[in-house]
């Protein structure tokens, strides 16, 4: 349901990861079914209660991509983009990024990831890995009820997230999956309960440093990953956003205004 | 004494405004800096230099008079804190 928009790859063609999930060969199985996340014939964590077979590949995949796309400065952050220009949204988790995000491509934003903001060593664009949108807890019912058009996947209890729930991608951000785009804000979410929706300007050095500290593989990169981080930053306005209603903050994205070149 | 960068800092240094953020490529950590302390590295990136002789370029280049006497004391004390850092050392020539 979640991946029926997605092409498939060719048989025996190039493929980056290779991935499987399947029941680890033990004697639980017969009682208490698990599900293990191979990667390249290996499994990196422990497996989980069956049931959570889904979010285990959302967070296996995005493993992959973290920990190996090291081509990419990659940084934790939902990216989405209107009119050409990408807003990057970083953020630890209980900031609202998920729902914020998802909010976002129901009103006309194209997804390019609401978890990993792929940045382009050679030339400092933005690289889409649309899929399902990670929404958890409260945020489930609040993006129902937001979009009761939205395709959610089954709902999972007690993951070590809570309750989770995957949103569809929009098929046209998914089609769209191989336009590059470039940088226009870094705007720092934060969900504040009864909150009015505000937009704070911040000192790009400051909006650096936070960057670098959401980014999985900046230490890594090293001089390249401070280059392309520069980079980013100069060519992008960055806020602090403080809201607690959904609308007020689509109409505060609305208003943003690109830079100037 | 005098100061100089260390030995193979390639000194990555981005402005924004009025701070700084320098990379130090010898530890791999980033920092963000104010003007006073970007300034001591550029000039420590041009020659090694001792904290009086810093002090008054700072003083031009800031606007300060040199002879607020507490920014003597404060340019040792941010030279202790770029050493700390191991971006700058110490050198006798």
């Amino acid at each position: 349901m979640l991946y029926a928009d997605y092409p498939l790859a060719e048989q025996d063609g190039f493929a980056d990861f290779h991935v499987s999930l399947a029941p680890p060969r033990d004697l639980r199985r017969w009682f208490r079914p698990q599900v293990q996340f191979r990667f390249d014939g290996y499994s990196p964590f422990k497996p989980l209660p069956l049931d959570q077979a889904f979010p285990m590949f959302e967070w296996g995949l995005n493993w992959c991509v973290s920990n190996h796309a090291n081509r990419y400065l990659i940084i934790h952050a939902a990216v989405v983009e209107k009119g050409g220009y990408a807003a990057i949204l970083p953020a630890p988790p209980g900031s609202g990024k998920s729902t914020l995000c998802a909010a976002l491509v129901n009103r006309g934003w194209r997804l390019l990831s609401d978890e990993l903001a792929l940045i382009r060593i050679s030339d400092g664009k933005l690289v889409p890995i649309p899929r399902p949108v990670s929404l958890k807890n409260a945020s489930i019912d609040i993006i129902r009820n937001y979009e009761p058009s939205a395709v959610l996947g089954r709902m999972v209890a007690d993951t070590m997230k809570g309750t989770v729930a995957h949103m569809k991608a929009p098929a046209n951000s998914v089609a769209r999956a191989s336009e590059a785009v470039r940088a226009a804000w870094v705007i720092f979410p934060k969900y504040k309960a009864n909150a009015a929706a505000c937009l704070e300007a911040l000192p790009q050095s400051r909006a650096f440093m936070r960057v670098a500290e959401n980014a999985f593989n900046y230490s890594l990169l090293g001089v390249k990953g401070f280059e392309a981080l520069a980079g980013l930053i100069d060519v992008s306005l960055c806020y602090d956003f403080t809201y607690s209603k959904l609308d007020e903050a689509i109409e505060t994205f609305a208003a943003l205004k690109p830079p100037t070149p | 004494m005098k100061w100089r960068l260390m030995s193979d800092q390639a000194l990555r240094l981005r402005s924004w405004d009025d701070e700084f953020v320098v990379y130090n490529n010898l530890s791999g950590d980033t920092h963000l800096l104010g003007s006073a302390a970007a300034q001591v590295l550029l000039k420590l990136q041009q020659a090694p230099s001792d904290a009086i002789t810093l002090a008054e370029s700072l003083a031009s280049l800031l606007r300060v008079e040199m002879m607020d006497e507490s920014l003597a004391p404060q340019i040792e004390n941010l030279l202790a804190d770029l050493n700390a850092l191991a971006l700058i050392e110490q050198t006798r020539f």
